[in-house]
């Protein structure tokens, strides 16, 4: 199984110093990747580095094969790597259907309906709300639209940023159960989340991130297994049961 | 006081371009440019040198002006602004400033500093309600509603429109969702390049033509954008006429020459009680 | 020749005091300044006005000039207390400015608008010998500067100094503290309006002669190619880059003699347009450029925009 998606010996940072020290981490086709770790791991900075905000000032960030540290986020989009970052993920003052229809034009899908029916069944609350300003929808609202945004056009890869974030643990569910379904049509997944545990659930892999660099790597359901673990990584962890 | 009115409402719709000017480029380029009033103090002297010297109609001269003066405009922001691009607003507005007298001293060195008129068939003024009015008056409110209406289509219709106010709204979400900035910025400076160029026009035809004339207007035009909302087209739009009514009827109370006191009292009261204007939104800065 | 070059050297130090203000005002307090030359106007005029009309002695109207300027500056401060966003600050200064030079240039009966206050005496001319009075206010000159870049160098080090410096840097933090402090934004653009009015006094006392048309915004284009010449922050580079600029720019006066066949309009203009593209080239190529550029937007926007 190839990586779609991979960081070998990455630094970045903003300003001196780096935040990301030597990060190593591969995204498998097809799989689910939960980036795990304490606030200031440097989790978002690797997402925002893979993305091309940040610029990699050491190492490389490889996608479908090719080194793509030169390349511009809107090249990497339009090549099929989707990123929805943890806050300010959607146009405020556009409209729900302006945010749909600018992703769908510039993410390479042209001029049609930006929602396929596909795309419209993972998501059947939006056409309701194609008139509203982007910035009046609710929390969970708003995370739904950066979801279907970055999907418009089927990426190769979508990345997350805490896309559970302050959001309710009924809709938080469902959320990770239109990503489940997203990856079981072919999309490789790479999340960063605090909310650990029903992340875990659906993952394949976790890796977990401290200090900036790789701590550990394992499959999804040995890390949920690890009870120590859980207490030093996974946030104020809702003790699901144990 | 209606005739000061009627003179206000067409000062205002004069400045509707500009300030429409002046709120894109603070939109996408995200800094105040204070370039914008020797832009169209050249602008119009191109037109006055197809027009009185070349012998065009000032239809043609304008329609072809604008659209050389909108890739003019994109080949200065590749000079000026693109090598400061990222830099903090006070470079970027400081650069606008050297831009500005580089420009107005272009047309100064030009063309001198006497001022000059365009070619064009004076006709008669006629009066309606008790007010007088004259026919390039009723063209410039033709042609600015015409601008307004097109701006508007093109902001909501159409795809670079969408892309300018997403970039506008969040640069760096605008990248992520494959908006390609650099393109929208060039876009961003052909649209008001012919803004601008339309503008100094309607200027031209009010007034005389002279090298300040374009940045006489800078604070009213600032001071309309400010008051509507920086970033909010529809703002710029309401904030010119508001802006040119109110200095108009200032004059009835006031010396006319400190006209310029009510955009300023407007920036003032703004800032102050209201930074994102009438129709702007609060701008995050993160 | 000598002659010449002390006119210069005397222009060179008030061009300076004006760049230490703005340097003082932008670079400690990061309130840029865009209606320097209005506020050099009213420092000029007020000067003028004191002694023709008001009878007093250079000194006294050179005081003058420095509490109204600081006033000015103080109350202009005061109104745009809640703004911390520079650039917004920058525009309502630059309308202030365009307000005070429209007062100079209209209002007849006390400036005689646009004739100009002519006949402004030098500070102590009659004591001083004619033919070494040049050195002498070449030497006052100098001093006032050393004194300027003394006194402002003490307040920046002061505890004064250090709050302005934390506002400065935290726009969130100003806001949330309370007016007392905020009072110390207030403070240094007065301050820093005090030394602008010191300026305007003795570009009047050189001149002798002072009418609108030398303050155009031709003059905050000088000031500002000083402080960015001269460097990040410290005041001596202000100095330096004032001496430099003044130099190139008055100096090119001179084109006069070697392009003849262009009036003197045109070039004006010319010297105009050699002075914008300087400030341009300015900003591009002096990095360092002024106040700490926010790493931030610096690493994520020029990544992306420097990428195809």
């Amino acid at each position: 199984m190839s990586a779609v998606l991979s960081a070998s010996g990455l630094h970045a940072g903003y300003g001196t110093g780096d935040i990301l020290k030597g990060i190593d981490v591969a995204l498998e086709e097809g799989r689910i990747l939960t980036l795990i770790g304490p606030n200031g791991s440097g989790k978002s900075t690797l997402v925002k580095t893979m993305a091309g905000l940040l610029a990699a000032r050491q190492g490389e960030v490889r996608f479908a094969g090719e080194c793509v540290n030169d390349w511009s986020p809107p090249r990497r989009v339009q090549h099929g790597l989707a990123y929805v970052p943890q806050e300010y993920n959607v146009f405020r003052n556009l409209t729900v259907l302006e945010n749909l229809r600018i992703s769908h034009e510039f993410m390479g899908g042209g001029k049609g309906e930006p929602l396929s029916p596909e795309l419209a069944a993972l998501f059947p609350g939006l056409p309701a709300r194609y008139g509203a300003l982007a910035g009046n929808l609710s929390g969970g609202e708003r995370q739904m639209l950066a979801l279907a945004c970055a999907l418009t056009v089927r990426p190769k890869v979508l990345m997350l940023d805490e896309i559970s974030a302050g959001i309710s643990p009924l809709l938080s569910t469902a959320i990770f159960r239109t990503v489940k379904s997203i990856n079981a049509r072919g999309v490789s997944v790479l999340m960063v989340e605090q909310n650990a545990i029903e992340a875990l659930g659906i993952s394949d892999t976790c890796v977990v991130l401290a200090g900036g660099r790789v701590r550990f790597s394992a499959p999804a359901g040995e890390v949920l297994g690890m009870k120590d673990l859980q207490s030093l990584y996974l946030g104020d962890a809702r003790e699901a049961g144990a | 006081m209606l005739q000061t009115a009627f003179n206000g409402l067409i000062s205002g719709v004069i400045m509707t371009l500009p300030a429409l000017a002046v709120t894109l480029l603070f939109g996408v380029l995200k800094f105040p440019n204070f370039a914008v009033g020797a832009m169209m103090t050249v602008a119009a002297y191109l037109a006055f040198a197809l027009n009185a010297q070349l012998g065009w109609s000032l239809i043609a001269a304008t329609a072809v002006v604008a659209i050389g003066f909108g890739v003019v405009c994109i080949l200065i922001d590749q000079l000026t602004f693109k090598p400061l691009r990222g830099r903090s607003a006070i470079t970027l507005m400081v650069a606008s400033l050297g831009l500005g007298f580089i420009l107005e001293n272009l047309a100064r060195f030009a063309y001198g500093n006497t001022a000059r008129s365009f070619a064009i068939e004076l006709a008669r003024p006629f009066r309606f309600l008790d007010v007088r009015m004259n026919h390039e008056q009723m063209i410039t409110f033709a042609i600015s509603t015409a601008a307004m209406i097109a701006m508007w289509l093109l902001l909501t219709r159409s795809p670079v429109g969408r892309a300018m106010r997403a970039v506008a709204d969040n640069p760096q979400l605008a990248l992520v969702r494959g908006i390609d900035a650099e393109r929208i910025i060039r876009w961003t400076w052909f649209i008001t390049g012919m803004l601008l160029a339309v503008g100094g026009v309607l200027i031209g035809m009010d007034r005389a033509l002279e090298p300040p004339m374009g940045s006489n207007y800078l604070v009213s035009v600032f001071g309309a954008a400010i008051l509507g909302g920086l970033g909010s087209p529809l703002g710029a739009f309401a904030g010119a006429l508001l802006i040119g009514v109110a200095s108009e009827l200032s004059t009835l109370v006031m010396p006319p020459n400190y006209r310029i006191g009510i955009p300023l009292a407007a920036i003032a009261l703004v800032l102050v009680f209201r930074p994102q204007g009438l129709f702007g939104q609060p701008y995050i800065r993160k | 020749m000598i002659s010449f070059l002390v006119l210069l050297g005397i222009v060179v130090c008030f061009s300076a005091i004006l760049a230490l203000a703005l340097n003082f005002q932008w670079g400690l307090g990061g309130m840029v300044n865009f209606g320097l030359a209005g506020f050099y106007t009213l420092g000029a005029y007020t000067c003028a006005l004191l002694i023709l009309k008001g009878g007093a002695n250079t000194l006294v109207a050179t005081l003058g000039a420095m509490a109204i300027v600081a006033a000015a500056c103080a109350l202009t401060a005061l109104v745009t207390l809640r703004v911390t966003e520079e650039d917004y600050f920058a525009i309502v200064t630059l309308g202030v400015g365009e307000m005070l030079r429209l007062v100079a240039l209209n209002e007849d009966w006390l400036t005689k608008g646009a004739l100009g206050l002519s006949g402004i005496p030098r500070p102590l001319d009659h004591l001083i010998p004619h033919d070494v009075y040049v050195y002498f206010l070449l030497g006052l000159s100098l001093a006032l500067l050393l004194g300027t870049l003394w006194v402002l160098n003490v307040l920046a080090r002061s505890p004064f100094g250090r709050i302005v410096r934390a506002l400065r840097e935290d726009d969130v933090v100003a806001a949330t503290l309370g007016k007392n402090v905020l009072w110390a934004r207030v403070r240094v653009f007065a301050i820093g309006g005090a030394f602008i009015g010191l300026a305007g006094a003795l570009h009047a006392f050189y001149y002798q002669y002072i009418d609108p048309t030398q303050f155009t915004n031709i003059v905050i284009a000088y000031a500002f190619m000083a402080v960015i010449a001269g460097g990040r922050g410290a005041h001596a580079g202000a100095i330096w880059g004032a001496a430099v600029v003044m130099v190139l720019l008055e100096g090119s006066r001179f084109l006069k003699d070697v392009i003849p066949w262009l009036d003197s309009d045109r070039l004006a203009a010319i010297r105009i347009i050699i002075i914008g593209v300087g400030l341009i080239l300015l900003l591009v190529f002096r990095p360092q450029g002024f106040l700490r550029e926010h790493r931030l937007q610096v690493d994520l926007v020029t990544a992306t925009m420097r990428n195809r």
